[in-house]
């Protein structure tokens, strides 16, 4: 299966075939669609060596002299230049794309270093920023349209692999740029026909297969299920929700982040100022960095994110 | 501009900015006057190169951004009245020149990213980009990362300036931590390198007015506090602004 990096840039190729206005910055980061690139297109790509905080100001200036500019590494980085994003891109109003490589665990076993488990908290600070995390290749494909067509400081997290059933998503659904200002998905409503407590799962990205396991599991045991694709990270929209009147007995965020500022807190921030008094379990990864071996799926089984485990966490709290 | 002149105007410049930070009683007043004789000689000498109508300064040393109000005020991207409502709820100048101000490109405040910026903005736009970086401000790795970067692409647009005043905050920077041989650091990079007497307007215009096939750093030997004798290499003065009657009389009599 074709991962959302390459899908993203070839995709992103096709774009900048036709608008000599397109720069691709590599820090020192490979994928098969930037072979191609790098052959048919050398004038508009640079590879700016392991140096973060100068791709990221390079890239600052040509965005202020009108160029479209993306800037890719591995999503673990962004911590590296955080103060460059700030200044020179959100502070000076200077529109980039940058594009983070596998989120959350999904460089295992490469140790915490390489695994951004606490980026949302600290890249949805950035005054300004939208923040993406698709969970499939449509999604990612329309946000090339979409980071082209409207230019803005925007971090895209990309998952270095996901669940093959999460490619079945939205095959009914237009994908567009209305579809990404929703900024959310439902993309399952179980039914547990009993009466049973009402149950929302908000999720993004790799998580989305497994939240969908779990309202499964929750259906059978009675309970009414929806499972939301938080797809849009910042600015948090949860407009369909009100479709449903936020009429859940239980919101559950779940995400592959520490608990400190994901987008758990955003969606208890967002209620909050909505004034809608739910019941909310933020369910994430504890507060430290993994340091033991295993993979991905692994290491979220040990660490609190196991299906069993996150329908007793959800079923203990109604 | 005859050089003769261009001591008037610098001393004219200096003058303004020692009132407005004076008056304002906003720091960064020394580290202002060290670079204002290379500002003259850009903006004001006819036979140096940059021309403030095409080409983009961009200050990386924020800190000193301030210098160019005034010079601003005499080319009339602002009002001459902003210089007297500095720092001012009123006012549109502040302690860091940023992109709102008529005439100024980039937010100033945070050191070692204006480089990078600026070779950016030079390879997009394919302007003439002049970038003010402070000497304490090479302590940056960022600075580093963008001079491999410039260098390897030839950026020949840019022009790098460093304000070698000698100072950091907390005094001179080769007793605290060297930075030389400078020159050679630079040339190890693949730039072309010249030294100049930073209050020299002959040496700036000989530097100012020679085209270069590669990139360029030119080193501008300054003094930090320059024009008011008692501030003059005093590393204090990074952080104090004269207040006493008797202090501010003797600086405006020797930019008079």
């Amino acid at each position: 299966m074709t991962s959302q990096r390459d899908t993203f840039i070839s995709n992103l190729f096709e774009r900048a075939k036709l608008d000599k206005d397109i720069f691709l910055i590599s820090v020192d980061m490979g994928a098969p669609s930037l072979d191609k690139w790098r052959e048919e297109l050398p004038e508009q790509f640079f590879a700016a060596g392991i140096s973060e905080q100068n791709a990221i100001n390079f890239a600052a200036g040509l965005s202020a002299s009108g160029k479209k500019v993306y800037v890719y590494f591995m999503a673990c980085w962004v911590a590296r230049c955080f103060e460059q994003i700030r200044y020179s891109c959100a502070m000076a109003g200077n529109s980039i794309t940058i594009l983070g490589n596998s989120v959350g665990l999904g460089y295992t076993p490469a140790g915490p270093a390489h695994n951004p488990t606490e980026d949302i908290a600290y890249m949805k600070s950035l005054c300004g920023i939208e923040i993406y995390s698709p969970a499939n290749n449509a999604v990612t494909k329309e946000l090339v349209n979409l980071t082209c067509d409207e230019p803005k400081l925007r971090y895209i997290r990309f998952e270095r692999s996901f669940p093959q059933e999460l490619e079945s998503l939205y095959l009914d659904s237009k994908i567009d740029s209305d579809f990404l200002n929703m900024g959310s998905q439902i993309v399952l409503y179980e039914d547990g026909g009993s009466g049973e407590s009402t149950i929302c799962i908000i999720t993004s990205g790799y998580l989305l297969a497994r939240a969908i396991e779990v309202s499964k599991i929750l259906e059978s045991e009675g309970y009414d299920v929806a499972v939301v694709d938080l797809y849009r990270i910042k600015p948090v929209e949860l407009a369909k929700l009100e479709e449903y009147d936020y009429d859940y007995d239980l919101i559950v965020t779940l995400e592959e982040q520490t608990l400190s500022g994901g987008f758990g807190s955003s969606v208890c921030e967002l209620l909050a100022d909505s004034g809608y008094k739910r019941n909310v379990l933020r369910i994430g990864l504890p507060e430290k960095y993994i340091f033991e071996n295993g993979n991905r799926e692994h290491l979220l089984n040990t660490n609190g994110l196991s299906v069993t485990t996150i329908c007793e966490k959800i079923t203990s709290k109604l | 501009m005859a050089i003769m002149d261009l001591n008037e105007v610098a001393k004219s410049v200096r003058r303004r900015i020692f009132e407005f930070k004076t008056r304002a009683k906003a720091g960064h007043l020394a580290s202002c006057l060290s670079c204002v004789d290379v500002l003259v000689s850009l903006y004001y000498d006819n036979d140096t190169f940059f021309d403030h109508k095409e080409d983009v300064m961009i200050f990386s040393k924020g800190h000193g951004s301030p210098s160019v109000y005034p010079i601003l005020a005499d080319f009339e991207y602002i009002d001459k009245s902003e210089l007297e409502k500095y720092c001012t709820p009123e006012g549109i100048l502040k302690l860091h020149a940023d992109h709102t101000i008529p005439g100024c490109h980039f937010v100033g405040g945070s050191l070692g990213n204006g480089i990078g910026y600026s070779a950016g903005l030079a390879y997009g736009s394919g302007k003439n980009v002049y970038v003010m970086l402070g000497d304490a401000e090479l302590y940056e790795g960022a600075v580093w990362e963008s001079l491999i970067f410039i260098s390897h692409h030839n950026i020949n647009n840019l022009n790098i300036i460093v304000d070698r005043n000698a100072m950091g905050i907390l005094g001179k920077t080769e007793e605290l931590l060297k930075l030389e041989p400078l020159e050679d650091k630079f040339k190890s990079f693949g730039f072309e390198v010249c030294t100049v007497d930073g209050h020299n307007f002959e040496d700036l215009r000989e530097v100012f007015s020679k085209k270069c096939d590669k990139p360029r750093v030119v080193i501008a030997n300054t003094i930090k506090g320059k024009g008011v004798s008692y501030m003059e290499d005093v590393w204090q003065y990074h952080t104090i602004i004269p207040k006493e009657e008797e202090l501010i009389k003797t600086a405006m009599e020797e930019l008079s």
